[in-house]
Protein backbone atom coordinates (compact mmCIF):
# COMPACT_ATOMS: atom_id res chain seq x y z
CA UNK A 1 0.00 0.00 0.00
CA UNK A 2 1.55 3.31 -1.05
CA UNK A 3 1.50 6.63 0.80
CA UNK A 4 -1.51 7.90 -1.15
CA UNK A 5 -3.60 4.83 -0.34
CA UNK A 6 -2.77 5.16 3.34
CA UNK A 7 -3.45 8.87 3.34
CA UNK A 8 -6.89 8.71 1.70
CA UNK A 9 -8.19 6.43 4.43
CA UNK A 10 -9.07 9.53 6.45
CA UNK A 11 -11.86 10.39 4.01
CA UNK A 12 -15.45 9.22 3.89
CA UNK A 13 -16.16 6.21 1.71
CA UNK A 14 -17.46 8.17 -1.29
CA UNK A 15 -14.54 10.62 -1.34
CA UNK A 16 -12.12 7.78 -0.71
CA UNK A 17 -13.45 5.98 -3.78
CA UNK A 18 -12.90 9.10 -5.88
CA UNK A 19 -9.41 9.74 -4.57
CA UNK A 20 -8.49 6.11 -5.09
CA UNK A 21 -9.18 6.56 -8.79
CA UNK A 22 -7.29 9.85 -8.96
CA UNK A 23 -3.95 9.48 -10.69
CA UNK A 24 -1.70 11.99 -8.95
CA UNK A 25 1.89 12.23 -7.81
CA UNK A 26 1.54 12.18 -4.01
CA UNK A 27 4.49 14.52 -3.52
CA UNK A 28 2.82 17.24 -5.57
CA UNK A 29 -0.53 17.15 -3.77
CA UNK A 30 -0.67 20.14 -1.47
CA UNK A 31 -4.24 20.45 -0.23
CA UNK A 32 -7.63 18.83 -0.45
CA UNK A 33 -10.54 21.09 0.38
CA UNK A 34 -13.96 19.87 1.49
CA UNK A 35 -16.81 22.33 1.80
CA UNK A 36 -20.38 21.25 2.34
CA UNK A 37 -22.48 21.42 -0.84
CA UNK A 38 -19.48 22.69 -2.77
CA UNK A 39 -17.06 21.08 -5.23
CA UNK A 40 -14.28 18.82 -4.01
CA UNK A 41 -11.05 20.70 -4.64
CA UNK A 42 -7.48 19.54 -4.96
CA UNK A 43 -4.46 21.83 -4.92
CA UNK A 44 -1.92 20.04 -7.02
CA UNK A 45 1.42 21.44 -8.17
CA UNK A 46 0.40 24.98 -7.14
CA UNK A 47 -2.79 24.71 -9.21
CA UNK A 48 -6.40 24.27 -8.16
CA UNK A 49 -8.47 21.48 -9.71
CA UNK A 50 -11.99 20.15 -9.25
CA UNK A 51 -12.36 16.42 -8.77
CA UNK A 52 -15.03 14.57 -10.70
CA UNK A 53 -16.88 11.56 -9.31
CA UNK A 54 -14.70 9.41 -11.59
CA UNK A 55 -11.60 10.74 -9.87
CA UNK A 56 -10.26 12.85 -12.71
CA UNK A 57 -8.91 16.36 -12.31
CA UNK A 58 -10.77 19.08 -14.16
CA UNK A 59 -11.04 22.84 -14.30
CA UNK A 60 -14.75 22.67 -15.26
CA UNK A 61 -16.88 23.32 -12.24
CA UNK A 62 -20.02 21.67 -13.60
CA UNK A 63 -18.22 18.31 -13.65
CA UNK A 64 -17.07 18.53 -10.05
CA UNK A 65 -18.18 16.13 -7.33
CA UNK A 66 -20.27 17.88 -4.68
CA UNK A 67 -19.28 17.26 -1.07
CA UNK A 68 -22.18 16.45 1.28
CA UNK A 69 -22.57 17.18 4.97
CA UNK A 70 -22.61 13.44 5.66
CA UNK A 71 -19.26 13.03 3.89
CA UNK A 72 -17.73 15.74 6.07
CA UNK A 73 -19.14 14.22 9.26
CA UNK A 74 -17.85 10.79 8.26
CA UNK A 75 -14.44 12.20 7.35
CA UNK A 76 -14.23 13.91 10.72
CA UNK A 77 -14.96 10.60 12.43
CA UNK A 78 -12.06 8.92 10.65
CA UNK A 79 -9.70 11.86 11.10
CA UNK A 80 -10.35 11.67 14.83
CA UNK A 81 -10.09 7.86 14.95
CA UNK A 82 -13.72 7.78 16.12
CA UNK A 83 -12.54 9.78 19.14
CA UNK A 84 -13.09 13.47 18.47
CA UNK A 85 -13.33 13.97 22.25
CA UNK A 86 -9.55 13.47 22.37
CA UNK A 87 -9.05 16.45 20.06
CA UNK A 88 -11.12 18.98 21.99
CA UNK A 89 -8.18 21.35 22.38
CA UNK A 90 -7.24 21.05 18.72
CA UNK A 91 -10.84 21.63 17.60
CA UNK A 92 -10.92 24.71 19.81
CA UNK A 93 -7.85 25.96 17.97
CA UNK A 94 -9.38 25.14 14.61
CA UNK A 95 -7.06 22.45 13.37
CA UNK A 96 -5.74 19.03 14.17
CA UNK A 97 -2.70 17.11 13.05
CA UNK A 98 -2.99 13.50 12.02
CA UNK A 99 -0.56 10.63 11.50
CA UNK A 100 2.01 11.69 8.94
CA UNK A 101 1.99 15.31 10.12
CA UNK A 102 -0.84 16.35 7.82
CA UNK A 103 -2.79 19.29 9.16
CA UNK A 104 -6.58 19.41 8.99
CA UNK A 105 -8.06 22.90 9.24
CA UNK A 106 -11.65 23.08 10.50
CA UNK A 107 -14.34 25.70 10.27
CA UNK A 108 -17.93 25.64 11.42
CA UNK A 109 -20.02 27.18 14.15
CA UNK A 110 -18.07 28.09 17.27
CA UNK A 111 -19.54 27.59 20.74
CA UNK A 112 -18.37 30.20 23.22
CA UNK A 113 -18.14 30.24 26.98
CA UNK A 114 -16.69 32.75 29.43
CA UNK A 115 -13.12 31.63 28.59
CA UNK A 116 -13.50 31.98 24.83
CA UNK A 117 -14.14 29.29 22.24
CA UNK A 118 -15.32 26.08 23.93
CA UNK A 119 -15.75 23.94 20.87
CA UNK A 120 -16.96 23.94 17.30
CA UNK A 121 -20.10 22.31 15.94
CA UNK A 122 -21.60 21.97 12.47
CA UNK A 123 -18.08 21.61 11.09
CA UNK A 124 -18.70 22.12 7.38
CA UNK A 125 -15.33 23.10 5.99
CA UNK A 126 -12.18 21.03 6.02
CA UNK A 127 -8.79 21.89 4.62
CA UNK A 128 -6.49 18.89 4.47
CA UNK A 129 -2.92 20.10 4.07
CA UNK A 130 -0.42 17.41 3.25
CA UNK A 131 2.94 17.44 4.93
CA UNK A 132 5.86 16.52 2.72
CA UNK A 133 9.30 15.77 3.99
CA UNK A 134 11.78 17.33 1.55
CA UNK A 135 15.20 16.05 2.51
CA UNK A 136 17.89 18.43 1.39
CA UNK A 137 15.65 21.48 0.92
CA UNK A 138 17.80 23.36 3.45
CA UNK A 139 21.09 22.61 1.65
CA UNK A 140 21.34 26.08 0.17
CA UNK A 141 20.39 27.84 3.39
CA UNK A 142 22.35 26.06 6.08
CA UNK A 143 25.87 27.39 5.26
CA UNK A 144 24.60 30.94 5.87
CA UNK A 145 23.34 30.15 9.34
CA UNK A 146 26.81 29.71 10.80
CA UNK A 147 29.38 32.36 11.75
CA UNK A 148 32.73 32.06 13.54
CA UNK A 149 30.95 31.35 16.83
CA UNK A 150 28.91 28.54 15.31
CA UNK A 151 25.19 28.32 14.63
CA UNK A 152 23.36 31.67 14.86
CA UNK A 153 19.95 32.21 16.42
CA UNK A 154 17.81 31.94 13.30
CA UNK A 155 14.30 33.11 12.46
CA UNK A 156 12.50 31.82 9.39
CA UNK A 157 9.97 34.37 8.15
CA UNK A 158 7.36 33.18 5.73
CA UNK A 159 3.74 33.69 4.68
CA UNK A 160 1.48 30.63 5.03
CA UNK A 161 2.00 27.81 2.51
CA UNK A 162 5.57 28.78 1.65
CA UNK A 163 7.24 25.79 3.24
CA UNK A 164 8.63 27.17 6.46
CA UNK A 165 7.85 24.04 8.46
CA UNK A 166 9.38 21.90 5.72
CA UNK A 167 12.52 24.03 5.75
CA UNK A 168 12.65 24.02 9.55
CA UNK A 169 12.33 20.23 9.56
CA UNK A 170 15.27 19.80 7.20
CA UNK A 171 17.36 22.37 9.08
CA UNK A 172 16.74 20.47 12.32
CA UNK A 173 17.76 17.22 10.65
CA UNK A 174 20.95 18.64 9.18
CA UNK A 175 21.96 20.51 12.34
CA UNK A 176 21.30 17.40 14.41
CA UNK A 177 23.19 15.03 12.13
CA UNK A 178 26.00 17.47 11.37
CA UNK A 179 28.13 17.35 8.28
CA UNK A 180 31.76 16.98 7.46
CA UNK A 181 31.59 18.87 4.21
CA UNK A 182 28.87 21.49 4.51
CA UNK A 183 28.62 23.70 1.47
CA UNK A 184 31.43 21.85 -0.23
CA UNK A 185 32.89 23.74 -3.17
CA UNK A 186 31.78 27.10 -1.87
CA UNK A 187 33.52 29.76 0.19
CA UNK A 188 31.39 28.56 3.10
CA UNK A 189 32.82 25.05 3.03
CA UNK A 190 33.02 24.09 6.71
CA UNK A 191 32.65 21.02 8.80
CA UNK A 192 29.63 21.11 11.08
CA UNK A 193 29.59 18.84 14.08
CA UNK A 194 26.19 17.43 14.98
CA UNK A 195 24.35 19.28 17.72
CA UNK A 196 21.77 18.20 20.27
CA UNK A 197 18.46 19.65 19.14
CA UNK A 198 15.31 19.94 21.22
CA UNK A 199 12.12 20.40 19.21
CA UNK A 200 8.93 21.70 20.76
CA UNK A 201 6.39 20.35 18.32
CA UNK A 202 3.17 21.92 19.53
CA UNK A 203 1.15 20.83 16.51
CA UNK A 204 2.97 17.58 15.71
CA UNK A 205 3.90 18.97 12.33
CA UNK A 206 7.67 18.96 12.55
CA UNK A 207 8.31 15.42 13.70
CA UNK A 208 4.79 14.11 12.96
CA UNK A 209 5.07 11.82 15.97
CA UNK A 210 2.70 8.88 16.06
CA UNK A 211 2.44 7.27 19.48
CA UNK A 212 5.68 8.99 20.42
CA UNK A 213 7.67 7.89 17.39
CA UNK A 214 8.65 10.61 14.88
CA UNK A 215 7.48 9.80 11.36
CA UNK A 216 9.85 12.37 9.85
CA UNK A 217 13.62 12.16 10.10
CA UNK A 218 14.74 14.92 12.46
CA UNK A 219 18.28 13.69 12.94
CA UNK A 220 20.06 11.42 15.35
CA UNK A 221 20.56 14.00 18.11
CA UNK A 222 17.02 15.33 18.27
CA UNK A 223 14.63 15.13 21.20
CA UNK A 224 10.98 15.96 20.53
CA UNK A 225 8.45 17.30 22.97
CA UNK A 226 5.24 16.52 21.15
CA UNK A 227 1.96 18.44 21.45
CA UNK A 228 3.41 20.71 24.12
CA UNK A 229 2.74 24.46 24.24
CA UNK A 230 5.85 26.23 22.96
CA UNK A 231 6.51 28.48 25.94
CA UNK A 232 6.23 25.62 28.44
CA UNK A 233 8.05 23.17 26.19
CA UNK A 234 11.11 25.34 25.63
CA UNK A 235 11.73 25.64 29.35
CA UNK A 236 11.04 21.96 29.93
CA UNK A 237 13.58 21.01 27.29
CA UNK A 238 16.22 23.35 28.74
CA UNK A 239 15.75 21.82 32.19
CA UNK A 240 15.49 18.23 31.14
CA UNK A 241 17.39 17.59 27.89
CA UNK A 242 20.04 20.36 27.82
CA UNK A 243 19.76 20.97 24.08
CA UNK A 244 22.33 23.03 22.20
CA UNK A 245 19.61 24.12 19.81
CA UNK A 246 15.92 24.62 20.51
CA UNK A 247 13.59 24.59 17.49
CA UNK A 248 10.00 25.87 17.51
CA UNK A 249 7.42 26.52 14.83
CA UNK A 250 5.19 29.56 14.50
CA UNK A 251 6.07 31.77 17.43
CA UNK A 252 3.90 34.78 17.99
CA UNK A 253 2.73 35.33 21.56
CA UNK A 254 4.39 37.29 24.35
CA UNK A 255 4.85 34.02 26.29
CA UNK A 256 6.71 32.49 23.34
CA UNK A 257 9.08 35.45 23.24
CA UNK A 258 9.70 35.36 26.99
CA UNK A 259 10.52 31.66 26.83
CA UNK A 260 12.75 32.16 23.79
CA UNK A 261 14.65 34.93 25.57
CA UNK A 262 15.25 32.60 28.49
CA UNK A 263 16.49 29.89 26.15
CA UNK A 264 18.92 32.34 24.56
CA UNK A 265 20.10 33.40 28.01
CA UNK A 266 20.75 29.76 28.86
CA UNK A 267 23.25 29.54 26.01
CA UNK A 268 21.18 27.45 23.65
CA UNK A 269 20.68 28.49 20.04
CA UNK A 270 17.14 29.15 18.84
CA UNK A 271 15.69 28.09 15.52
CA UNK A 272 12.19 29.49 15.07
CA UNK A 273 9.62 30.28 12.42
CA UNK A 274 7.11 33.10 12.26
CA UNK A 275 4.34 34.18 9.90
CA UNK A 276 5.31 37.25 7.93
CA UNK A 277 6.25 38.41 4.48
CA UNK A 278 9.41 40.40 5.20
CA UNK A 279 11.57 41.88 7.93
CA UNK A 280 9.58 45.08 7.60
CA UNK A 281 6.38 43.13 8.18
CA UNK A 282 7.79 41.69 11.42
CA UNK A 283 8.92 45.16 12.49
CA UNK A 284 5.31 46.30 12.27
CA UNK A 285 4.00 43.56 14.59
CA UNK A 286 3.63 44.85 18.16
CA UNK A 287 4.87 41.73 19.94
CA UNK A 288 7.56 40.66 17.49
CA UNK A 289 9.21 44.00 16.73
CA UNK A 290 11.21 43.80 20.00
CA UNK A 291 13.14 40.81 18.65
CA UNK A 292 14.36 42.78 15.67
CA UNK A 293 15.00 46.00 17.55
CA UNK A 294 17.11 44.19 20.14
CA UNK A 295 18.79 41.98 17.53
CA UNK A 296 17.90 38.68 19.16
CA UNK A 297 18.54 36.74 15.98
CA UNK A 298 21.77 36.45 14.05
CA UNK A 299 20.06 35.31 10.87
CA UNK A 300 16.71 35.90 9.21
CA UNK A 301 15.62 33.64 6.38
CA UNK A 302 12.72 35.10 4.41
CA UNK A 303 10.66 32.76 2.21
CA UNK A 304 8.29 33.64 -0.60
CA UNK A 305 6.15 31.77 -3.13
CA UNK A 306 6.24 34.15 -6.08
CA UNK A 307 8.08 31.76 -8.33
CA UNK A 308 7.58 28.49 -6.46
CA UNK A 309 6.74 27.33 -2.98
CA UNK A 310 9.67 27.45 -0.57
CA UNK A 311 11.69 29.98 -2.57
CA UNK A 312 14.22 31.82 -0.38
CA UNK A 313 13.71 35.54 -0.90
CA UNK A 314 16.76 36.41 1.15
CA UNK A 315 18.94 35.62 4.13
CA UNK A 316 19.81 38.54 6.38
CA UNK A 317 22.10 39.06 9.35
CA UNK A 318 21.12 40.62 12.68
CA UNK A 319 21.45 44.14 11.28
CA UNK A 320 19.26 43.36 8.24
CA UNK A 321 22.20 43.13 5.82
CA UNK A 322 21.44 40.74 2.98
CA UNK A 323 23.80 37.75 2.88
CA UNK A 324 21.92 35.85 0.21
CA UNK A 325 21.45 36.20 -2.72
CA UNK A 326 24.23 38.80 -2.26
CA UNK A 327 22.49 42.02 -3.10
CA UNK A 328 22.23 45.30 -1.19
CA UNK A 329 20.68 45.30 2.29
CA UNK A 330 16.99 45.77 3.00
CA UNK B 1 -23.21 -61.45 36.58
CA UNK B 2 -21.97 -59.68 33.52
CA UNK B 3 -25.27 -57.82 33.27
CA UNK B 4 -24.98 -56.51 36.82
CA UNK B 5 -21.49 -55.21 36.16
CA UNK B 6 -22.72 -53.55 32.98
CA UNK B 7 -25.54 -51.90 34.89
CA UNK B 8 -23.23 -50.73 37.63
CA UNK B 9 -20.80 -49.32 35.06
CA UNK B 10 -23.66 -47.51 33.27
CA UNK B 11 -24.93 -46.12 36.54
CA UNK B 12 -21.46 -44.91 37.48
CA UNK B 13 -21.12 -43.22 34.08
CA UNK B 14 -24.51 -41.57 34.48
CA UNK B 15 -23.71 -40.27 37.97
CA UNK B 16 -20.28 -39.11 36.85
CA UNK B 17 -21.67 -37.38 33.75
CA UNK B 18 -24.49 -35.72 35.58
CA UNK B 19 -22.21 -34.62 38.41
CA UNK B 20 -19.71 -33.34 35.86
CA UNK B 21 -22.42 -31.26 34.23
CA UNK B 22 -23.37 -29.85 37.63
CA UNK B 23 -19.76 -28.98 38.45
CA UNK B 24 -19.27 -27.51 34.99
CA UNK B 25 -22.32 -25.25 35.40
CA UNK B 26 -21.07 -24.24 38.81
CA UNK B 27 -17.64 -23.47 37.31
CA UNK B 28 -19.23 -21.45 34.51
CA UNK B 29 -21.09 -19.40 37.07
CA UNK B 30 -17.85 -18.62 38.90
CA UNK B 31 -16.06 -17.95 35.62
CA UNK B 32 -18.78 -15.57 34.45
CA UNK B 33 -18.46 -13.67 37.71
CA UNK B 34 -14.68 -13.53 37.32
CA UNK B 35 -14.94 -12.30 33.74
CA UNK B 36 -17.44 -9.61 34.64
CA UNK B 37 -15.07 -8.47 37.39
CA UNK B 38 -12.24 -8.43 34.88
CA UNK B 39 -14.40 -6.48 32.43
CA UNK B 40 -15.17 -3.95 35.13
CA UNK B 41 -11.47 -3.52 35.76
CA UNK B 42 -10.83 -3.13 32.03
CA UNK B 43 -13.54 -0.49 31.71
CA UNK B 44 -11.98 1.37 34.64
CA UNK B 45 -8.61 1.25 32.87
CA UNK B 46 -10.22 2.46 29.63
CA UNK B 47 -11.85 5.31 31.52
CA UNK B 48 -8.43 6.23 32.91
CA UNK B 49 -6.89 6.12 29.46
CA UNK B 50 -9.58 8.38 28.04
CA UNK B 51 -9.83 10.86 30.89
CA UNK B 52 -6.24 11.13 32.07
CA UNK B 53 -4.10 10.10 29.10
CA UNK B 54 -6.52 11.70 26.60
CA UNK B 55 -6.21 8.51 24.57
CA UNK B 56 -8.28 7.87 21.47
CA UNK B 57 -10.45 4.75 21.51
CA UNK B 58 -7.84 2.96 19.45
CA UNK B 59 -5.01 3.82 21.85
CA UNK B 60 -7.12 3.18 24.94
CA UNK B 61 -8.48 -0.18 23.80
CA UNK B 62 -5.04 -1.33 22.72
CA UNK B 63 -3.37 -0.23 25.95
CA UNK B 64 -6.00 -1.99 28.09
CA UNK B 65 -6.03 -5.08 25.85
CA UNK B 66 -2.29 -5.43 26.22
CA UNK B 67 -2.44 -5.18 29.99
CA UNK B 68 -4.98 -7.98 30.36
CA UNK B 69 -5.51 -11.53 29.16
CA UNK B 70 -8.23 -13.78 27.90
CA UNK B 71 -11.10 -13.39 25.49
CA UNK B 72 -11.94 -9.88 26.66
CA UNK B 73 -8.39 -8.70 26.02
CA UNK B 74 -8.75 -10.17 22.53
CA UNK B 75 -11.98 -8.22 22.04
CA UNK B 76 -10.30 -4.92 22.97
CA UNK B 77 -7.27 -5.61 20.77
CA UNK B 78 -9.43 -6.66 17.85
CA UNK B 79 -11.52 -3.48 18.07
CA UNK B 80 -8.35 -1.34 18.28
CA UNK B 81 -6.93 -3.13 15.27
CA UNK B 82 -10.11 -2.59 13.26
CA UNK B 83 -10.05 1.14 14.05
CA UNK B 84 -6.40 1.32 12.99
CA UNK B 85 -7.22 -0.32 9.66
CA UNK B 86 -9.58 2.58 8.83
CA UNK B 87 -11.83 0.55 6.60
CA UNK B 88 -14.52 3.19 6.71
CA UNK B 89 -16.89 1.77 9.30
CA UNK B 90 -18.43 3.59 12.26
CA UNK B 91 -17.13 2.63 15.69
CA UNK B 92 -20.47 1.19 16.83
CA UNK B 93 -20.31 -1.28 13.93
CA UNK B 94 -16.69 -2.22 14.65
CA UNK B 95 -17.51 -2.82 18.31
CA UNK B 96 -20.73 -4.71 17.60
CA UNK B 97 -18.96 -7.02 15.18
CA UNK B 98 -16.09 -7.61 17.60
CA UNK B 99 -18.56 -8.52 20.38
CA UNK B 100 -20.46 -10.66 17.86
CA UNK B 101 -17.29 -12.63 17.14
CA UNK B 102 -16.81 -13.13 20.86
CA UNK B 103 -20.31 -14.56 20.98
CA UNK B 104 -19.55 -16.91 18.12
CA UNK B 105 -16.27 -18.01 19.70
CA UNK B 106 -18.40 -19.34 22.58
CA UNK B 107 -15.93 -21.55 24.39
CA UNK B 108 -13.45 -18.78 25.09
CA UNK B 109 -15.60 -17.09 27.69
CA UNK B 110 -18.41 -17.66 30.13
CA UNK B 111 -20.38 -14.45 29.58
CA UNK B 112 -24.11 -14.79 29.00
CA UNK B 113 -26.02 -13.43 26.01
CA UNK B 114 -27.36 -10.57 28.14
CA UNK B 115 -23.80 -9.68 29.24
CA UNK B 116 -22.69 -9.56 25.61
CA UNK B 117 -25.74 -7.53 24.58
CA UNK B 118 -24.96 -4.94 27.25
CA UNK B 119 -21.31 -4.92 26.17
CA UNK B 120 -22.30 -4.41 22.51
CA UNK B 121 -24.61 -1.55 23.52
CA UNK B 122 -21.63 0.22 25.12
CA UNK B 123 -20.23 0.85 21.63
CA UNK B 124 -23.33 2.81 20.60
CA UNK B 125 -22.29 5.87 22.56
CA UNK B 126 -18.51 5.56 22.89
CA UNK B 127 -16.58 8.14 20.90
CA UNK B 128 -19.62 10.41 20.69
CA UNK B 129 -19.33 14.05 21.78
CA UNK B 130 -16.84 15.15 24.44
CA UNK B 131 -14.85 13.57 27.23
CA UNK B 132 -17.64 14.13 29.76
CA UNK B 133 -19.89 12.05 27.55
CA UNK B 134 -17.30 9.25 27.43
CA UNK B 135 -17.03 9.31 31.20
CA UNK B 136 -20.80 9.20 31.66
CA UNK B 137 -21.18 6.38 29.15
CA UNK B 138 -18.50 4.33 30.87
CA UNK B 139 -19.85 5.11 34.35
CA UNK B 140 -23.34 4.05 33.30
CA UNK B 141 -21.97 0.77 31.99
CA UNK B 142 -19.88 0.31 35.15
CA UNK B 143 -23.03 0.79 37.20
CA UNK B 144 -24.79 -1.94 35.22
CA UNK B 145 -21.78 -4.19 35.67
CA UNK B 146 -21.71 -3.54 39.40
CA UNK B 147 -25.36 -4.51 39.76
CA UNK B 148 -24.77 -7.66 37.75
CA UNK B 149 -21.68 -8.58 39.75
CA UNK B 150 -23.46 -7.88 43.01
CA UNK B 151 -26.38 -10.12 42.03
CA UNK B 152 -24.02 -12.92 40.98
CA UNK B 153 -22.01 -12.65 44.19
CA UNK B 154 -25.12 -12.73 46.34
CA UNK B 155 -26.31 -15.95 44.77
CA UNK B 156 -22.90 -17.51 44.17
CA UNK B 157 -22.88 -19.96 47.08
CA UNK B 158 -26.43 -21.17 46.72
CA UNK B 159 -26.24 -21.38 42.91
CA UNK B 160 -22.94 -23.24 42.88
CA UNK B 161 -24.15 -25.61 45.58
CA UNK B 162 -27.42 -26.04 43.69
CA UNK B 163 -25.70 -26.88 40.40
CA UNK B 164 -23.31 -29.35 42.04
CA UNK B 165 -26.02 -31.01 44.16
CA UNK B 166 -28.48 -31.15 41.31
CA UNK B 167 -25.84 -32.74 39.16
CA UNK B 168 -25.04 -35.48 41.65
CA UNK B 169 -28.60 -35.99 42.84
CA UNK B 170 -29.98 -35.91 39.34
CA UNK B 171 -27.50 -38.58 38.31
CA UNK B 172 -28.42 -40.74 41.28
CA UNK B 173 -32.13 -40.24 40.69
CA UNK B 174 -31.85 -41.23 37.04
CA UNK B 175 -29.75 -44.25 37.99
CA UNK B 176 -32.30 -45.42 40.51
CA UNK B 177 -35.09 -44.77 38.08
CA UNK B 178 -33.44 -46.69 35.28
CA UNK B 179 -32.11 -49.57 37.37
Amino acid sequence: MDKWDIFIRIFSKDIRTILKETAVDYDRVQEIRLRVQAPLLLIYGDQEFYLTSEGTLTTRRELAFQVTGQAIRETLEYIGSHSLYAFEEEIRQGFLTIQGGHRIGLAGKTILDERGIRTMKFISFLNVRLAHELRGCADGVIPYLYDQAGLCHTLLISPPRCGKTTLLRDLVRQISDGSEKAGAGTSRSVSRPGMTVGVVDERSEIGACYQGVPQNDLGIRTDILDCCPKALGMMMLIRSMSPQVVAVDEIGSREDLDAMEQVMNCGSRVLATVHGSSLEDIRRKPVLKTMLAERWFGRYVVLENKRSVGQVEGIYDSGGRRLFPGEAGV
Amino acid sequence: MMQIWMRLAGAACMVAGSSGLGFWLSGQYRERLRELEQLRQMIFLLKGQILYANATLEEGLEAVGRRTRGALAGLFLQAADRIAQQEGEPFCQIWKEAVGQLEQAGAGHALSRSDLAALAALGEHLGFLDRDMQERTLLLYLEQLDLQIQALREHRQERCRLYSSLGIMGGLFLTILLI
